[in-house]
């Protein structure tokens, strides 16, 4: 009788395919909410830097800005977790009295990056705080 | 004689069909625990919590108004400055200015007291993390050329810094 014979190999490796299936697609949405979710934590800490580095930046005198360190001059401990890591500061002058400062920080080998921009304008005469 | 149909499986059978997916739960395991290792050095993430975020944007604001070069008063209504309170002049819209005391001092809240004139409105940040509210210091930062600015740090269960934010005043000039 058919209901004795039991499954076949094939049968048995049918069935395991679908139920590695549904694992594999469960697996991957798990590991892609993980990956978004770590992804955020990284971006909180980076964006955190880069606000604590443009508060240094806002108060360089605007023809010093050049000059000045083209490293994260803010304590970057924060980013410890996203070692190795590097930071960066690049000046461009946009327009005759106005300079764009941008910082940035890149982790996993470049791969990550997250910036800020600051505007600066030289207003002729002693710089706001 | 038993029809091999009905004979089950061979132990060779079996076993093929248990190494393929064995093997495929191996994978899965160490892509796991790859996983695991990679979250775990990364801090908590606070500012995933909607009340410590209402508290530093609001800490934010305060401080960013602050009112003069020194904005800042050494004690005031019993509270004295601290690394779990802060105290400070703050200006409103209106260009009044509110005196204005953050006690992060009980566990689990944050108290927010203004006094205008004298005239106290409190607020309260509750349900806060218990890591949170142990580790927050509040410090101060100096950066040349401008008023002392406030340093907000915290760290979660396993000592890593996941707050580390300047909070410099602005000119209202």
């Amino acid at each position: 009788m058919r209901d004795e014979r039991g499954f076949s190999l094939i049968e048995v490796l049918a069935a395991l395919l679908i139920l590695t299936l549904v694992i594999t697609m469960s697996l991957a949405a798990f590991v892609e909410r993980n990956k978004r979710l770590r992804q955020a934590s990284e971006i909180i800490l980076a964006y955190q830097a880069l606000a604590n580095e443009a508060e240094y930046r806002r108060r360089i005198d605007y023809n010093a800005l050049e000059a000045a360190s083209a490293q994260f001059i803010s304590d970057t401990t924060l980013l410890a977790p996203l070692a190795p890591f590097g930071t960066a500061v690049r000046v461009d002058r946009t327009q005759p009295n106005v300079k764009n400062v941008t910082m940035t920080v890149r982790w996993k080998n470049g791969q990550r990056e997250a910036r800020l921009a600051l505007v600066r304008a030289d207003t002729g005469g002693t710089n706001l705080w | 004689m038993v029809n091999r149909r009905a004979a089950g499986y061979t132990l060779l059978e079996v076993i093929v069909a248990m190494a393929v997916f064995g093997l495929f739960l191996l994978i899965l395991g160490v892509l796991t625990v790859e996983m695991r290792a990679q979250e775990k050095r990364l801090p908590v993430n606070f500012l995933r919590h909607p009340q410590i975020v209402v508290v530093i944007s609001k800490l934010r604001r305060d401080v960013l108004d602050g009112h003069g070069a020194k904005p800042y008063r050494s004690s005031f209504g019993g509270y004295t400055q601290s690394a779990k309170t802060l105290i400070i002049e703050s200006v409103q819209e209106n260009g009044g200015v509110q005196t204005i005391v953050w006690d992060f001092r009980t566990p689990g809240e944050v108290h927010r007291h203004a006094y205008t004139v004298g005239v106290p409105s409190d607020w309260t940040a509750r349900g806060l993390p218990a890591d949170f509210s142990n580790s927050l210091v509040v410090g101060a930062v100096g950066i040349p050329g401008r008023p002392w600015g406030v340093r907000v740090k915290a760290q979660d269960g396993n000592g890593r810094i996941a707050i580390d934010q300047i909070l410099q005043p602005r000119a209202h000039e």
